[in-house]
This record gives structure tokens, sequence and C-alpha cells, in this order.
């Protein structure tokens, strides 16, 4: 009998357990803290938070629990993120929900978006001259379109060694966006131009929202063919939305198809961050490029606004740059805190939506445009 | 291998180079064809445009002129139509050089103008109130005074 029970303890994490697990295990708890109590994109941070705690119990190997084991329930599930599956359905669901008035009534506004993905390819040099191979450096790069389905797309299609770290430092920072932006955009501007007022966008006709996606996703998709999984989607649910004949299927992919994409994304993302794979050198690496690729990439869209306004006749306010990252609606959101900061009647938001959805299509291009350079 | 040797190698300038040019060149593209959206649209709802756009701009002659001049004496407005009228102007103080049509009416309607679809009508037949060929339209003060005052 003592044998048997010494047996089983050998199979426990008590006996298993090794200091990269715990390490791990804390920044799953602070994932689901933050998540919980400071209300930081909760409905990420929490399911990842508690994938992370998943995947870092220690378990012993051939028993298929391991996410990394080839006949493991997590191992299915996350097939979803290593073939690329779940990123579209997320895209279906957030064009169903996207609203492209704002950009389709100012359409200048969109270079703001293709401007914050500099970033990207700032990043990408960063990234290669540490000594990542391309295909890792375009993976970390992409962290700066601050667009976790599309990263977690391209690295499991470029580097899928890379997915958790690259995950989870995406949305670690997509959930930073109040944090990591404002300073960046007020050492940019000037009060003077923190304070310029939008003129009021024209209003937008149902027939232009419904040719909108059609346009956007041929012209898109002739141009970058490998954007054709993400920015398909996205057209298709903007299209069903728009199209209300089909709000039937809108509302799924809005409501019950992004929310069961997303658990099973952020559960497993978070259980692949195995303590004993996920802690190496590269990750602090790619955690430092993250950060690195998110400031510039707001610096890009801020700066870029600044030189638009050279030619402008109506200036637009350069803290919309900001929102070039396509953080929805988090960046565009702190635009308008940061610019009622300096007047509290000024209303940002609604025009910082423009760049943000923008961003989202320039982030998907820019993945696109990777993918096939690389795979060439 | 680091650093710019590493970049040199992976040909790292040039894919970021492409990469940038690739995603302007498509978000300019889709910018300038939204942009033109709108006219695209307003000529397929009204294809007797189409004609006016190909048709060379001639100067006004003074026939014409004065045919234009006499659309608007002739509009003979009802009492009740210059009031709305002058209920219009009243709104339009309110909203910017350019406005939007369809908010000038949403506005009529919640301020509870009487008639607020035909007397916009009137206004837009006389000339009152123009296209600035953006989409948004201005008012004429000048004819307003002429016409109703």
């Amino acid at each position: 009998m003592d044998a048997l029970f010494i047996e089983f303890y050998h199979n426990t994490g008590f006996y298993l357990w090794d200091y990269r697990y715990l390490i791990m295990i804390a920044v799953g708890l602070v994932f689901v803290y933050l998540g919980i109590a400071k209300d930081y994109e909760p409905l990420l941070l929490v399911p990842i938070g508690f994938g992370i705690l998943m995947g870092n119990i220690p378990v012993f190997q051939g028993l298929g629990l391991s996410i990394y084991e080839d006949n493991s329930v997590l191992h299915y599930l996350y097939f979803g993120v290593t073939q690329g599956i779940y990123p579209p359905l997320i895209f279906l669901g957030i064009g169903a929900m996207t609203d492209f008035s704002t950009l389709l009534a100012r359409p200048i506004l969109m270079l703001l978006g293709a401007a914050a993905q500099t970033g990207i390819f700032i990043t990408f040099l960063g990234a290669l001259a540490l000594g990542f191979a391309p295909n890792e450096a375009s993976s970390i790069g992409i962290i700066g379109g601050a667009d976790g389905p599309t990263a977690i797309f391209l690295t499991a299609k470029l580097a899928p060694h890379l997915i958790g770290p690259i995950a989870v430092a995406a949305y670690s920072y997509m959930a930073l966006v109040p944090v990591i932006q404002p300073p960046i955009m007020r050492l940019l501007t000037t009060r003077k131009e923190r304070l310029i007022r939008m003129e009021e966008p024209r209003e937008v006709t149902k027939r232009e929202k419904i040719i909108f996606p059609i346009v956007a996703f041929l012209l898109c998709c002739f141009l970058a063919p490998a954007a054709l999984p993400l920015l398909g989607m996205l057209c298709f649910g903007n299209l069903l939305k728009e199209a209300v004949v089909t709000e039937r299927l809108a509302q799924t992919a809005r409501n019950s198809l992004i929310d069961t994409a997303t658990i099973l994304l952020g559960v497993t993302v978070g259980a692949s961050t195995q303590g004993d794979i996920f802690l190496v050198p590269s990750s602090i690496g790619i955690f430092a490029l993250g950060a690195l690729s998110f400031g510039i990439a707001t610096a890009s869209g801020v700066l870029f606004a600044k030189v638009m306004n050279l030619f402008l006749k109506s200036k637009i306010n350069p803290l919309l740059g900001a929102a070039g990252v396509s953080a929805v609606p988090d960046s565009a959101r702190v635009v308008q805190i940061v610019g009622q900061k300096e007047d509290p009647t000024n209303f940002l938001l609604m025009h910082a939506m423009a760049p943000n959805v923008s961003g989202v299509i320039g982030s998907a291009i820019a993945a696109g445009v990777l993918w096939s350079l690389m795979a060439s | 291998m680091y650093g710019l040797e590493a970049i040199n190698a992976n040909n790292g300038w040039a894919i970021s180079v492409v990469g940038v040019t690739i995603v302007f060149s498509g978000l300019v593209t889709l910018s300038l064809v939204i942009s033109q959206l709108y006219r695209v649209l307003a000529l397929w709802e009204n294809p007797s445009k189409i004609k006016t756009l190909f048709k060379a701009k001639q100067p006004k002659n003074q026939s014409e002129e004065f045919q234009e001049k006499e659309i608007i004496d002739q509009a003979v407005f009802t009492e009740s139509q210059k009031e709305g009228a002058k209920q219009f102007s009243l709104l339009i103080r309110t909203m910017e050089n350019h406005f939007s049509l369809p908010r000038l009416l949403h506005l009529a309607q919640i301020s509870d103008l009487k008639n607020s679809h035909s007397n916009l009508n009137n206004l837009l037949k006389t000339n009152i109130i123009i296209p600035d060929g953006s989409g948004f339209f201005t008012w004429e003060k000048e004819t307003f005074d002429k016409a109703i005052l």
C-alpha cells in the first residue's frame, strides 16, 4: 500500500514541480487579477490567465494531459491556434461589430492606420538585429499591429514555436494600451495640437456601408492575397451586419461565435505557456521588442498626423494617430481620454474610430505581406 | 549573426520598405476609392447627372440669368410656407456653414416644424439651399432675403 501511495505521490504536481511552473502560475494569477480587478481587457486576460494556470500544472508525460502531447484534449483544442482557425473566426465577429461610418465619412484618416503599421516593420528590423530568424522576426514585428488574432495567425504560419510568448506579449500590451500610449502621445504633441477640434463627419448612407466591405475586400486582397483569411472574414462579418437581411447571422458572429473562438483561443494560448518551454531568453527578447513595437507604432501614427497637418486645410488632431494601432476600441478610447484632459468638451472618440478600424485592415495587410514575403 | 550584418544578410531593409509601401498603397487606394464612393452612388441614383458631367460648361448668357432670376422671383410662397422657411433659417443658424440635409430635416422634425418635408423641398427648388458639391449644403442668404422677406 505504501508503494501505491509513493507511486501516486510521484505523479502529483507537488513532486513534479519546478520553479518555472511557479513563476508562470504567478504570471497567470496577475493576468486574472488585472482582468477582474483592474478591468484591463477582461475578456482576453481572464481566459489567457486561467489558461496559463492550466498549462503550468506539472503533469507526467504519457497520460495525454499536456497541451504539447499529441493525444491530449488541450492539444486538439490548440489545433485551432496552430492551424490559424480561431483568428479568422474572431475577425468575422469583429467585422460584425464594427461600424465603418466614420472611416467612410473621412477616408483620409485611413492613412493614420497605415502609418501606425510602420512599427511592425521597424521592429522586424530590430528583431533581425537581435539575431532572430526572418520568420521569427516577422512574427515579433506584428505585435506592433496591436492585434492579437493577427499576431497569432501570422505566428502560427511562420514561427509556431513562438505562439505562446508572442500571443501573451500581444495581449498584454493590448491590455496595457492605456498605460503605454498616453506618455508617447503627450511627448510628441503640443497642447495647442491636442486642442484641435475635428469637423463633424458627414452622414454616410446605408448603401455606402454595404458596398464598403465588398470593395475593401476585393481591393486589399488583390493587393495582398495572403491577407485573405483575415480580411475576408472581417469584411464578410461587416457585410452581414450592414446588409440587415442577414442580421441573424451577424448576431451569431458578433456574440456566440466570437465568444467561443475567444474562449478557446485564450485558454489554449495561455496553456501553451508551459514554464519549461516559455521561460527562455528569447521570450524576454520578444517582450522587449513587443513593447518597442507598440511604442513605435503609436509614435508613427502621431507623427504622421502632424505631417498631414502641414498639407491639410482642415487640421486633424494628431492624437488620432495613436488610434492607428488596431487595438479596437481601446486605443480610440485612450485618444478620447487624453484629448479630454486638455479640453473636456472635445469629443474625439468617434473620429478616432476611423484610424482604429483602418489599423485593423492595415495590420491584416501587413501580416499578409510578411507571410507572402517569408513564404517566397 | 547580429546587428546590421544580420539585417543585411536577411534582406531586412528591402523587406521593410516593400512591406510599408504595400500597406500604404493598399490603404491609400482604398481611401481614394471610398472617398469617391458617395459621388458614384449619387450618379447611380440620378443618371441624368452623368450627361451634365460630360457637357462642356458654358458661360451663362444674360437670358439664362434672367430666367433663373425670374424663377426665384416667380416662386410665390404662401404665408405658411414663408413662415416655414423663416423657421428653417433659424434652425440653420445653429448649424455649420456646410450642413447635412438629413440632419437639417431631423432637426426640423424634432423641433416639430410643420410640413418640414415640403418646406425643405421648396427651399431646395428655389435655390435657397444649394449643394456645395461635397455632399453638404449651404444656405443662400441673399436668395432667401429676396424670396421671403
